[in-house]
């Protein structure tokens, strides 16, 4: 379940980048607007509250 | 009288081009708010500075040491219009 | 129609409160890689995402022949006397839509000039804000009906971004916009 309070709270990359993953959960675009590698985006999902399949 | 050939067109155009990179310059010069450049740290001063002779963004940007989008954020509070 | 986009043209164009009016025009604009890296305002990011998201906008990863072939035309536009310089984007992005045929949506009045410089760029479609907005009037995507009207979006788009339209070429485009209104409204009398 998605925590929409962290999402909102993160600065306007990050941000766009889990709102872009919750729409569409397309992960390596998400990942690259976040400007993180993708562990550390992974775990940026996790603590926003989404899975991803991996 | 015959219309002009395809490179006498591009020779207008190319000088036309020209004429407005000069022009837009003048136009610059007079927008900029000159008062609040000068207020600016010393990088991001000279990249507006660089901003009014040549309304190149991304050199802007290297100069100030900034993203482009930051630099244009300040072009606009500069006042320097970007003529094109 | 596809276009190929600058990040100079996209920071702009971001920053008109009818930047949606673009895929008006366009199925898909491909964009440099490097523009993520150059955007910092929650707007522009959001706003970016989601027309990635959406498939509007997509990222473009130039080939490494097609940068050998943008290094080129930067060294050309360097060699050059009295043309501006080109960067390395604009290059890339002059590149892709000549392959493909796609309209490069650039403010960068270096690639104007290298167009009419270098033959094999003089069939490339190059497009600034001021042509954006005269296809979407032209193409009625946007309804303006009256030349206030019309003289309204250019000037709008202007204060939104600062962002100076050369008066002569305004003008020329506002007249062209109004005779094909003219145009459409004789024919639709005798129809």
């Amino acid at each position: 379940m998605a925590d929409w309070d962290f999402i909102r709270s993160q600065p306007p990359r990050l941000r766009a980048a889990l709102e872009l993953y919750v729409e569409t959960g397309d992960l390596r675009l998400a990942q690259r607007i976040s400007g993180l590698v993708l562990e550390d985006f992974v775990e940026l999902l996790k603590k926003a509250g989404l899975r991803t399949g991996l | 009288m015959p219309s002009p050939g395809p490179s006498a067109r591009k020779s207008r155009r190319l000088a036309e081009l020209l004429r407005l990179d000069r022009e837009a310059r003048e136009i610059r010069r007079e927008m900029a708010d000159w008062d609040f450049i000068r207020a600016q740290p010393p990088r991001v001063r000279a990249a507006l500075e660089y901003l009014v002779e040549d309304d190149d963004l991304y050199v802007a940007a290297r100069i100030a040491g900034l993203a482009i989008e930051e630099m244009n954020e300040l072009r606009i509070r500069a006042r320097i219009p970007k003529v094109i | 129609m596809m276009g190929v986009a600058d990040t100079c043209f996209l920071i702009d164009w971001a920053r008109f409160s009818q930047r949606d009016l673009l895929f008006e025009l366009f199925e898909l604009v491909l964009v440099p890689e490097q523009v993520l890296a150059e955007v910092r305002s929650e707007s522009t990011l959001l706003w970016l995402s989601r027309q990635l998201g959406r498939r509007r906008l997509q990222l473009l990863t130039p080939l490494p022949r097609q940068l050998e072939e943008a290094y080129r035309i930067v060294r050309a536009s360097y060699a050059i006397h009295g043309l501006r310089r080109l960067d390395l984007p604009e290059a890339i992005c002059l590149v892709v839509g000549r392959e493909h045929g796609y309209v490069v949506l650039t403010e960068n009045r270096g690639a104007l000039m290298i167009r009419e410089v270098l033959p094999e760029l003089s069939d490339v479609v190059v497009w600034r804000a001021l042509e954006v907005l005269r296809e979407l009037l032209l193409r009625q995507h946007v309804s303006a009906r009256s030349e206030e009207e019309v003289r309204a979006l250019f000037r709008r788009y202007e204060e939104e971004t600062l962002h100076i339209f050369p008066r002569d070429e305004l003008e020329a485009v506002v007249e062209e916009v109004l005779r094909s209104a003219r145009g459409r409204g004789t024919r639709g009398a005798e129809g």
